[in-house]
């Protein structure tokens, strides 16, 4: 008999287990779903903060934090869903502090907040550089907390890694997942549904993402015929290191640190001569791939200068960037500068929602990376992705328990599913001819960074197509080394890998109708500007007879009207 | 790079065993999670470890290098491929193997849940503000904060070894971070459950865990600072509490261990009268000293003005160690390089870069006003 539950959460990083804790203190009977155990989620990868306006270090409000969010998002941001989250920031962070979250404190004894990229005031709250961290653990804690208060009403599968939403009469039954640890396929119910897988960013060679970062539900979404919004908008972080792609976090720059090109020159003062280094992402990324592209960086990358910050603030705010850099870069930042260069860092995009979380399907939600509320629209703020995976998650944990409960139990629909993807799973595992996923997914890698990055050409873009549409055709054959039943990654990454090729076509579909420049999507040689007449509006892709559908959606507009964007 | 790893491949439903050896070529910036994934794709995709992150904050990658418990993507291949050395990798001890490099972790997280890792008591309601606390008191967690839950430490735990029920080093950091929180309300409570049996008095001070944690986290340390918070709050019932006082009362007074006493107030009079007759035979063979009169040091002064320094610091003096200790050691012994701070035993591979040009510094330009 198969595990059924009010509210099914599936991924366990800080949106999902945001969910899963508030579902559980709405009466809810919650499983959560996980391909991983819940602390090795990537949210705590994240390193330099999580935002609310306190005002703890200088004059803020929830107002100033939207509009900065409204002008970051370069206007596609939808306004109403930005000013309940900034709105309801604070209370979430104040929250978290009495779950005993360990942040850094002022002198006061108060929360501490940094200063951050294209931010007003210094609003980033955060834990020494290890906030995500910091954030996982708590949640998990809190998890934890709730299985000992009644472990009937709170389930955690570890390393089950969901493959198929189950939709039977417009509603979804809960998912087939792959038990790794024990193999088998296992449905596991729910009267709602909460997606929050998180990013997609593996689909490219450079990223900061961890390996398990495959955008599984935003897949699992467009195949269930949801429809995912604003994908051509992949955020590239300009502090990854060289060569490995793992991320220096922006905090480095909100402590004081220099970028500098190869001649040492703090090039920022050329591209944005008011907030320099502290700019938004998408700017100070095109600056760096500018200055790459013109020949004045080294190895494709330039470089990270904390040098001057000293010993003692290095050690003190940023000691686990001084650790990753001299692991992963061999260099102390102490001493010397640290080689970086923009790399795949957050998807803007995923899974379309309401501020509530809720999809277009009734009863299925999604939170966190893998959903578009949009709050970040075509670049995301640094400090914004913890939040709102806390503020949305709690949303849609809350909505998605409310909805259950109030809801009859759903008609047991999984057994045909099951069938269908025991024979799916078959077919799969029984091929022995064909090619192992590698070659494939290094591939589809380096096709996207190269023709999908921080410049977008049309022709290059056409190109990435066609790459993709023939890595799709390779996939059909793929054949799984491992046909064993215990921990078999070698399959469950072979799925992923079909779930990438997708979202890659999603993506790049919606890059080459997008015919202007806005946030992470640049078209210098195009179309350079920003068009607000024909393109202030999401695009919004389906899954249709086995290929993207695009359209458009308006934009929600409150009291900002879209201005020319400089820092 | 040419790099060979041996790897103890397991299957638990077989229980087949076999060490199996690769050889790859691997970029020079290579980690050993690197390595693991280069014979996965490119020569068996059966072979199963644990990843996610590649970047030391996930705790996925936790395994034996060569007998050690290290991160896999922690470890950096390149001193140990240039010196043609072939490590031997296998799953972490202290854990039932479930595949190859897969460890079962339910036995670990049982432990984790068994020191009611929450707050205590837990706040469910949004409160108005954030709870006032100074930088310097969480500074004292700091260190127990920053375990990212990979294992490590439990697999190389001695103690844990010969008794499979003991707390462990995990555990009890997890435990030290709620008693060390000032927001926490049930320290007392805390230290009662974690002083009983299996617990923290049952750690050997082997050091292993601390030596082997890739985070700092120091978890003897913190195990040492539970005891101290223990007596602190006059929990010292547990024999092992006993054995600790004595040592200090006697190096206070004397300057020197009195072996003689130390088991009588340790394990109490009747108890020790059972192992009279051994007492007899080390005193025979001229072990232990005569106990009267006592033997006192001729510096005893130095021991005592110890006592007295310690004494003095209080708790701050054991709980003022933060993670930047071990990088200020470094700081202030090799100013230049970057090799010191992971020096410590040849426990890791010194970090390499390809070779790259370094920009000469120059004066940097004045910020001008945002």
């Amino acid at each position: 008999m198969a595990e059924t539950h009010d509210v099914l959460v599936i991924g366990a990083g800080c949106a999902g287990m945001r969910a899963a804790i508030e579902a559980f203190d709405k009466g809810a009977n919650v499983g959560v779903v996980s391909k991983l155990h819940p602390t090795r989620s990537h949210s705590g990868a994240a390193e330099g903060g999580i935002n609310a306006a306190l005002g703890n270090t200088a004059e803020d409000s929830p107002e100033t934090h939207a509009f900065d969010t409204v002008k970051g998002s370069d206007y596609l941001g939808d306004q109403d869903a930005i000013e309940i989250f900034t709105r309801e920031a604070p209370g979430d962070i104040y929250q978290l502090e009495h779950w005993g979250a360990v942040f850094t404190r002022n002198e006061d004894g108060r929360l501490a907040q940094r200063p951050f990229g294209a931010a007003g005031s210094p609003r980033t709250v955060f834990a020494a550089d290890i906030t995500g961290h910091v954030l996982i653990h708590v949640l998990y804690e809190q998890l934890m907390k709730r299985v000992a208060q009644d472990a009937s009403r709170m389930t955690v599968y570890e390393e089950y890694f969901a493959w198929r939403l189950v939709i039977e009469d417009g509603r979804c039954h809960g998912v087939i997942s792959w038990d790794l640890l024990h193999g088998g396929l296992k449905f596991v119910g729910g009267g709602a549904t909460i997606l929050a897988t998180g990013g997609a960013g593996r689909i490219y060679r450079t990223t900061t993402n961890a390996y398990a970062c495959t955008g599984d539900g935003m897949a699992m979404a467009l195949y269930a015929g949801l429809p995912l919004k604003d994908m051509e908008f992949m955020q590239f972080h300009p502090t990854t290191m060289y060569p490995t792609g793992i991320l220096l976090t922006e905090g480095c720059r909100g402590e004081g640190a220099y970028l500098i090109n190869k001649d040492g020159e703090r090039f920022m003062a050329r591209y944005a001569p008011n907030a320099l280094e502290l700019a938004s992402r998408d700017v100070v990324s095109r600056s760096e791939q500018t200055e790459i592209d013109e020949g004045r960086g080294v190895n494709g990358s330039v470089f990270l200068d904390m040098r001057h910050l000293g010993a003692e603030k290095i050690l003190d705010r940023l000691p686990g960037s001084r650790e990753l850099s001299m692991v992963y870069a061999g260099i102390d930042p102490i001493y010397a500068p640290v080689p970086v260069r923009p790399g795949a860092h957050y998807h803007m995009g995923g899974v379309e929602t309401d501020e509530w979380g809720r999809t277009e399907l009734e009863g299925l939600y999604a939170a966190g990376e893998n959903a578009c509320v949009s709050v970040h629209g075509a670049n995301r703020l640094g400090g914004n992705s913890l939040m709102e995976t806390i503020t949305f998650g709690r949303r849609s944990g809350q909505h998605a328990a409310e909805w259950a409960l109030s809801q009859a139990a759903g008609a047991d629909a999984a057994e045909s599913h099951l069938a269908d993807a025991d024979r799916d799973l078959k077919t799969l595992l029984g091929r022995t001819n064909g090619e192992r996923p590698w070659q494939i997914r290094d591939a589809l890698g380096a096709t996207m960074f190269e023709n999908f990055g921080v410049f977008r050409r049309e022709q290059q873009m056409l190109a990435a197509i066609d790459d993709v549409d023939a890595l799709r055709e390779r996939y059909a054959s793929v054949i799984v080394d491992d046909k064993g039943d215990v921990f078999n990654n070698d399959l469950t990454q072979a799925i992923e890998l079909g779930n990438a090729i997708d979202l890659a076509a999603a993506m790049l579909t919606a890059g080459v109708a997008r015919k202007e420049s806005r946030g992470a999507h640049s078209r210098p040689h195009d179309f350079p500007a920003r068009d607000d007449e024909n393109f202030m509006k999401h695009s919004i892709v389906r899954w249709q007879d086995g290929a993207p559908d695009l359209s458009y959606k308006e934009v929600r507009k409150t009291k900002w009207e879209p201005m020319e964007r400089t820092y | 790079m040419k790099v060979g790893l041996k790897i103890w491949r397991y299957d638990s439903k077989s229980g087949d065993k076999a060490l199996r050896e690769y050889e790859m070529d691997a970029p020079e910036e290579a980690t050993l999670l690197d390595c693991l994934d280069i014979v996965k794709d490119r020569q068996d995709g059966t072979l199963a470890y644990r990843k996610s992150c590649r970047m030391m904050i996930c705790g996925s990658c936790g395994m034996r290098m060569d007998g050690g418990a290290v991160l896999a993507c922690k470890t950096r291949m390149y001193d140990i491929a240039q010196a043609g050395h072939v490590p031997v990798i296998s799953a972490m001890g202290n854990l039932p193997i479930v595949k190859d490099l897969v460890v079962d972790m339910d036995p670990f997280w049982a432990k984790i849940r068994a020191v009611d890792p929450y707050l205590k008591p837990g706040y469910d309601q949004a409160a108005e503000r954030e709870n006032v606390v100074s930088q310097k008191q969480m500074e004292s967690i700091h260190k127990e904060s920053l375990c990212i839950m990979c294992g490590c430490c439990v697999s190389e735990c001695n103690s844990m070894e010969s008794d499979p029920d003991f707390l462990g080093p995990a555990a009890l950091a997890k435990g030290m971070r709620f008693v060390g929180d000032p927001r926490d309300g049930a320290t007392v409570e805390r230290l009662e459950t974690y002083s009983e049996e299996h617990g923290l008095w049952d750690c050997t001070r082997c050091y292993f865990c601390q030596e082997r944690c890739p985070k700092g986290v120091d978890p003897r340390d913190a195990i040492a600072k539970l005891g101290a918070e223990a007596m602190h709050n006059g929990i010292d019932r547990d024999m092992g509490a006993k054995h600790a006082k004595w040592f200090v009362t006697s190096a206070k007074t004397t300057g020197w261990l009195r072996e003689t006493e130390l088991v009588p107030k340790t394990q109490g009079v009747i108890s020790s009268i059972k192992e009279m007759k051994f007492a007899m035979g080390l005193a025979v063979k001229g072990k232990v000293p005569p106990p009267f009169p006592p033997h006192v040091a001729a510096d005893v002064h130095e021991s005592r003005a110890l006592f007295d320094l310690v004494k003095e610091q209080g708790r701050d003096g054991a709980l003022g160690i933060v993670q930047g200790e071990r990088a200020l050691m470094h700081l202030a012994h090799d100013a230049g390089g970057t090799d010191g701070a992971y020096g410590k035993g040849g426990d890791y591979p010194v970090p390499y870069l390809p070779e790259i040009d370094k920009p000469e510094p120059k004066p940097e330009p004045k910020k001008e006003s945002a």
